[in-house]
């Protein structure tokens, strides 16, 4: 199915909005993102197909997520103090649809993070499972597939 | 640099580091410390290796770390498990680049020497060109082996001394938290889960394995995920019964935890917790189907009293001494590799019941998701907190280290000892059992 320009455009604004959510700090302006039951899922094997079987980095929907998400807001979180601060680039989006309302967007990532003298590269790719919803979309799945998901890793904080 | 001599730390030296209620710094930052720490403990003490589910059939390996070393750990056409150095005999190369595998052969990529698993040279491509004093039987050219390896009901430990005591000597009764854990099979077997996680942080050893039996911490540590969760909805998740949200809300630990979770320490340096995670974290086991359904299928096997014994035993963090944590009522385990003075790599894994409902499994994969994962909203506020000590401690202001919370209500038992009241009994323990092992 062929996609028209403007709805390709529009859907790499949401994805580069998303972006700016995460990396200006709001959070629950990036919550607001997903819909109702959608999941955010970062594997951790490449090319991993089961969610229940097999562990994953981050396999939560979005109840699980507005935990997260209220933590990244709370004072106390030792891991966020200084809170970190990201550049999330998303480039090389490719859009499909599968139904009329329905479209995957599939791009490859990079984020920086800096904390506390530190710098750290997260890169890999990413796809999101959207649903239009009134002039916009909502996510309803977004696996993050980095490219080191089974090496080594320090913990984690802000989503990618 | 502190305590930078010629010398290695005298026998003296190391016990002037710990007191009754205190320990020095040197302990954590001192790379001398350490360089004695690999010798005397890590190169003396059994260590867990591998898990026997991995290696089912002759030819079957996994690699992993033995210490500072990089090993494999096969499983030979003798039916017996072998741990060899990563090297191969002729030019020293690395051998194996992969986690796990299965082969006949293991074979060095560079001049195509041919070893079998037990680490002797099978075969060597024309032999013709090496000298008639080449022998394929000599010890010389085959992959260095670990001496001493045993396993313990399916747990696979290696020691790199010359002669090591009795495995089951060093675990003594901690054997019981193994034997526990495969009692929870309602098939009297376990497996590890095929998938695992490695995190690493920039401090001690020893800092991750105070903190897995510190029972004050959680309160104050965890609190940036207890109240998002108890500010949550309960069961709101359609994914996991409200799992999560339930472990998350378990370390809000108060008065009752402070005071009701007993500490225990045996003299070779093990420590467990009991009465810890009491309410059942996986699922409100009271009510769940999924739990009844287990628990008929061990009832099955073991007669409903025995089965109950089994399913009672509540020993949360069991450490065997120097690295290892398994918790058996969530199927956890914990691998601490130091790899430098201020560097540690932790292996997360968990176990499969064979013989109980696929979700039990799925649980025990949630909970390594939870609690052990690199994006975990718990231990990355653990991790923050051991590299927040190690950036301390390197400093040499205020030498010494408090652990005397709790020392006027321990009790002695036995070869062993009991602490509560939010006692700091572990650290005393462990720190006991390093100077005996670092004096020997």
């Amino acid at each position: 199915m062929t996609l028209p320009y403007e709805t390709q455009r529009e859907i790499e604004l949401f994805l580069l909005r998303e972006a700016k959510l995460l990396d200006t700090g709001d959070f629950e302006g990036w919550l607001a993102l997903y819909a109702p039951e959608g999941i955010y899922w970062m594997p951790s094997q490449p090319g991993q197909t089961d969610a229940k079987g097999v562990a994953s980095i981050i396999y939560e929907d979005y109840a699980i997520l507005a935990i997260r998400v209220r933590r990244l807001l709370e004072a106390r979180a030792l891991v966020l103090t200084p809170m970190p601060r990201t550049t999330h680039l998303v480039s090389n989006i490719e859009v499909t649809r599968s139904a009329e309302d329905e479209f995957t967007a599939e791009a490859a990532f990079m984020c920086i993070e800096y904390q506390g003298d530190q710098q750290r590269l997260y890169s890999g790719r990413h796809s999101h499972q959207l649903l239009r919803n009134n002039g916009s979309f909502r996510v309803a799945l977004k696996r993050v597939e980095l490219i080191d998901c089974d090496g080594k890793h320090s913990p984690m904080t802000i989503p990618i | 640099m502190m305590g930078a001599t010629d010398q290695p730390l005298s026998r003296n030296e190391i016990r002037t580091l710990v007191r009754p209620d205190h320990v020095h710094r040197r302990a954590y930052a001192d790379p001398e410390v350490f360089a004695l720490e690999q010798e005397r403990i890590f190169g003396r003490l059994w260590l867990y290796v591998a898990h026997e589910s991995q290696l089912q059939k002759p030819g079957d390996f996994v690699r992993t770390r033995l210490a500072q070393h990089e090993v494999l750990v096969t499983r030979h056409q003798d039916g017996k498990i072998y741990v060899l150095h990563n090297r191969c005999p002729h030019r020293g190369a690395r051998l194996c680049m992969v986690d796990r595998g299965s082969s006949r052969l293991l074979t060095c990529p560079y001049h195509a020497w041919a070893f079998r698993p037990d680490g002797t040279l099978s075969a060597v491509p024309h032999p013709k060109s090496y000298p008639a004093s080449f022998s394929l039987a000599d010890p010389q050219n085959h992959m260095q082996r670990v001496n001493n390896v045993e396993s313990y009901r399916g747990f696979a430990f290696a020691n790199l001394a010359d002669d090591a005591p009795p495995l089951a000597k060093h675990l003594g009764p901690m054997r019981e938290v193994i034997d526990n854990l495969i009692e929870r099979a309602p098939d009297g077997e376990i497996e590890i889960a095929d998938s695992s996680f490695t995190l690493e942080y920039h401090g001690n050893w020893k800092l991750h394995m105070e903190n897995a039996n510190d029972i004050f911490h959680p309160s104050f540590v965890h609190s940036s995920s207890v109240a998002p969760a108890r500010a949550a909805p309960a069961n709101a998740s359609i994914l996991d019964q409200d799992q999560t949200r339930e472990m998350l809300l378990a370390n809000g630990f108060g008065q009752a935890e402070w005071e009701g979770i007993k500490l225990n320490g045996l003299a070779a340096g093990h420590t467990f917790m009991t009465s810890f995670y009491k309410k059942g974290v996986l699922v409100n086991e009271e009510r769940d189907p999924v739990v009844q359904r287990y628990r008929a299928a061990l009832g099955q096997r073991l007669g409903d009293e025995r089965a109950a014994a089994v399913l009672a035993m509540n020993r949360f963090n069991n450490i065997i001494y120097p690295n290892l944590i398994i918790n058996a009522q969530q199927q956890q385990m914990r691998v601490t590799i130091p790899l430098a003075v201020d560097l540690t790599q932790v292996h997360v894994h968990c176990f499969r019941l064979k013989g109980a409902p696929e979700e039990m499994f799925h649980r025990a994969i949630r909970f390594l998701t939870t609690i052990g994962s690199p994006a975990s909203m718990i231990f990355s506020d653990d991790v923050e907190m051991l590299e927040r000590c190690q950036q301390g401690l390197v400093k040499q202001a205020g030498p010494w280290v408090n652990f005397a919370r709790g020392l006027d209500n321990d009790r002695r038992d036995g070869d062993g000892s009991v602490g509560s009241v939010a006692s700091e009994l572990p650290m005393r323990v462990q720190f006991e059992a390093w100077v005996n092992y670092l004096t020997q």
